[in-house]
């Protein structure tokens, strides 16, 4: 009898945690009514990487992008979250069983699936984010009807080092990142490149901590949740005299924020200052609206909005998207509240810059750039 | 390692003096190689490092903060010239441990620290050559990294000395993170929070002592089980509930730093020990509790006796199962408190998984430390030491690459279990459901 209890107790603890394990994160996709009813056979999809769609940043941007997508051809959506590595496949297998003629894969992580899973189910479309799903390095995508979505972020990225090397009055700006990956180390070279270009160009002499341009190295935490490591990262940082402060990697951000608060407590004349990655923080998390100096967009959303909605209208191709600033997949948020304590002819450098970026007159170095 | 049984000579005074005594003179030897052997690993690698592939350049310690009232001078060091230095003073201490293991004698602890700290001292001013090292930074970073590890190991180090394994310990920090910023949130008391935090750790201590204990399911299972549960659950809360509205549920009002007067003002520790928030004086209180307790109080034998020999206990008229019960939920209530400390004292908000593995590290602490209550928060603060140095470093422009820098920590730790610990005996009923007969 006790043991029958034991075993009936310990069953339901077990299928509980594995119930709320599946609810929360993965499997159980939620089918939505688009704007107005379904009228095709359509079905995008969209696998989330280990962030999920609640990441206030890359991910979430995606599955924002899927939703105006659908909405925008009148289909459904089914969405589904990972919540380890090895959930990719399963995940990608569910979404096929359930019908899905486009499936958005969102991250470099998931190119092995994804390019698994579009070589066995070849009537099907695929779109990756943010990679280009050449495992084999052969210079082309590994299956034919993959179509990668990929950011040359460090064009923006360049403006945003640019203008803190204008901002710094200290002198020294700062970067980290998650972990050492060409999607996230993009943006601090980027950054210091912008910064080594107002060096040259007014003549100053600010520099650029966490990065190491010749070593292609710089500071990485090893996580992308905002935790104590993020924190000290940036405490750090500002300890070496940083103003302005680059997390790159999804929520960390958060941690830097509370790390700069602390500091301009500590000596209100610091005025350290925040630039957020991927989305324009200001608008997304407004929790440190006072901060945000700016921030380094990457127009996730747009692009596989318009993926999604010509894989509706059968205008589905494979030729990758590469977001520049020329296309306007990338770009630089406004200065909100720091709008009048930029230098006046800021604004004027940057958009001089940008035309520069885009004829071809300055060249910004990165691994998508030809 | 070698035994060697050494027999008196037999004309010694004593062993004329009769036959009976020479059992009593016969003395068993341990002559262990361990430390010399680990002494002259690091010395060879201070050889090649500070020297050979040695680096120019002058290393600044800064060992004052901007705010500090009393400002202590920067400390330059020649870099190869202090590594010259650091590695005689290294071959030194080996050339005398190897002496000490012929005379099988053991190297003293204190020697194993001095040669620790001058191997670090060594490679900080290797790594940071012509750069400024910002100490009391490294050392505030070091503490704010270990405080969750240091609640999450004293409540593994409880719940193992009583009897029961603890794998729940990052189940329990991201409970209390989660309970505590939601909580601290909607009434804007952090102090309520802390509170609240405790009790989330302790409901998910209530479960792993009623499945480990009432129903004799194995501990490390269940630990796993709950951990899985905890994930899934505030995870799923975080995207569908906090999400929806965050201002409401997760805008937590963080703790303040209190600067405790004269003490703050300790040149170096004052700004790491003493500028903090309540979380962390509570932990100060906490680890000198815990120790005291368990050593040197009534509570601390019994649960003592309760973890290595139940039976026993059991016959002397303490209740087992009670025990176990109260001080497994009091090790949830504290970790749960530990939690808090990433939500109210350092982030903010709460995030998802955002322990990101912390009590696995309290776990290995807790072995690490002996299930001892102030050896496991020295390990649990190396592991912090070992976490912040990496990113120090990469900031000045370490030439390590940062990958592996990234192992560092790991590598400290496992370096220091099997080469300062060795083998361990934990107590000897932990894991063991007890079964009254």
């Amino acid at each position: 009898m006790r043991n029958r209890t034991r075993k009936a107790a310990f069953a339901g603890l077990a299928i509980a945690s594995v119930g709320v394990l599946l609810a929360g994160c993965s499997a159980a996709p939620e089918e939505e009514e688009g704007g107005e009813a379904a009228t095709s056979d359509f079905l995008p999809c969209m696998v989330s990487d280990t962030g999920g769609f609640d990441d206030r940043s890359f991910n979430q941007l995606g599955f924002e992008g899927l939703q105006d997508g659908a909405e925008a051809v009148g289909s459904e959506y089914t969405e589904v979250e990972s919540t380890s590595d090895a959930d990719y496949g399963p995940n990608i297998d569910n979404l096929i069983a359930q019908d899905c003629n486009l499936v958005v894969t969102v991250g470099f992580n998931l190119a092995a699936a994804t390019v698994e899973g579009a070589t066995a189910n070849p009537d099907v479309n695929w779109s990756i984010i943010d990679d280009t799903a050449d495992l084999d390095f052969d210079g082309a995508t590994d299956a034919e009807n993959i179509k990668p979505i990929v950011f040359d972020t460090a064009q923006a990225a360049f403006l945003a080092g640019y203008a803190s090397a204008s901002y710094s009055t200290s002198g020294i700006v700062g970067t980290y990142g998650g972990q050492n990956f060409p999607t996230v180390s993009v943006f601090m070279d980027g950054f210091a490149q912008g910064v080594d270009y107002h060096n040259e160009q007014n003549g100053t002499d600010v520099s650029v901590l966490g990065w190491d341009r010749e070593a292609a190295d710089g500071t990485f935490i090893g996580t992308f949740e905002a935790g104590t490591e993020s924190l000290s990262a940036a405490t750090n940082l500002i300890d070496q005299g940083a103003d302005v402060i680059f997390p790159v990697g999804g929520p960390i951000y958060q941690s830097a924020g509370q790390a700069i608060t602390d500091a301009n407590a500590a000596n209100p004349d610091a005025g350290i200052v925040l630039i957020g990655a991927d989305a324009d923080l200001f608008e997304s998390d407004p929790t440190f609206e006072d901060l945000y100096f700016t921030s380094v967009l990457k127009g996730m959303k747009v692009a596989v909005a318009e993926v999604v909605e010509g894989a509706g209208n059968d205008e589905f191709d494979n030729t990758p998207y590469l977001g520049t600033l020329e296309n306007e997949g990338v770009g630089i948020a406004p200065f909100h509240n720091y709008e009048d304590q930029v230098a006046d002819t800021l604004q004027g450098e940057l958009d001089e810059i940008t035309a520069s970026i885009i004829s071809g007159d300055i060249v910004v170095e990165s691994y998508l750039a030809e | 390692m070698s035994t060697v049984t050494q027999h008196n000579h037999p004309d010694t005074p004593e062993n004329a003096a009769g036959t009976a005594d020479v059992i009593a003179l016969e003395r068993a030897e341990i002559r262990s190689w361990k430390a010399p052997v680990a002494f002259a690993i690091f010395t060879v690698i201070g050889i090649l490092l500070f020297i050979v592939i040695g680096r120019d350049g002058i290393s600044t310690f800064r060992l004052s903060t901007g705010s500090d009232v009393i400002q202590l001078p920067t400390i330059p060091f020649p870099a190869r010239a202090t590594g010259v230095v650091i590695v005689i003073l290294l071959a030194a201490i080996t050339a005398w441990s190897f002496t000490l293991s012929r005379a099988a004698k053991a190297t003293p602890l204190w020697a194993i620290a001095v040669f620790g700290f001058l191997f670090v001292v060594g490679f900080l001013v290797w790594a940071s050559a012509g750069s400024t090292l910002p100490v009391a930074g490294l050392l505030i970073g070091t503490l704010g990294i270990s405080v969750p590890l240091i609640f999450g190991a004293l409540g593994g180090v409880i719940s193992e000395r009583v009897g029961v394994v603890n794998v729940a310990i990052e189940g329990q920090l991201l409970a209390g993170a989660f309970v505590s910023a939601v909580v601290a949130s909607i009434t804007q008391m952090p102090l309520l929070g802390l509170l609240a935090a405790m009790v989330a750790g302790m409901l998910v201590s209530f479960v792993l002592a009623a499945f480990s204990i009432r129903y004799l399911v194995d501990q490390v299972i269940v630990g796993v089980v709950l951990n899985v549960l905890v994930t899934g659950l505030t995870g799923f809360l975080f995207s569908q509930v906090l999400s929806a509205n965050p201002t409401l549920l997760n805008s937590p009002p963080r703790l303040e730093r209190i600067n405790i007067p004269v003490l703050s003002e300790i040149p170096v520790l004052g700004p790491v020990l003493f500028r903090q928030t309540i979380i962390v004086y509570v932990m100060y209180f906490t680890i000198a509790a815990v120790y005291i307790g368990l050593f040197h109080t009534r509570w601390g034998l019994r649960l003592r006796s309760v973890g290595e020999h139940p039976q026993a206990a059991d016959t002397v008229g303490i209740n087992v199962t009670g025990t176990r019960f109260w001080n497994v939920s009091l090790a949830g209530a504290i970790a749960g408190f530990g939690g808090a400390y990433l939500t109210l004292g350092a982030v903010g908000a709460f995030n998802k998984e955002m322990t990101a593995g912390a009590g696995f590290i309290a776990l290995a602490a807790v072995i690490f430390g002996r299930w001892d209550p102030i050896r496991a928060t020295l390990a649990a603060l190396l592991f912090g030491f070992a976490t912040n140095l990496q990113n120090v470093l990469s900031i000045i422009g370490s030439p390590v690459p940062s990958e592996f820098m990234l192992m560092l920590p790991y590598i400290v730790t496992i370096v220091a279990v099997a080469g300062l610990v060795g083998r361990v005996r934990g107590p000897a009923a932990a894991g063991k459901p007890y079964i009254k007969s």
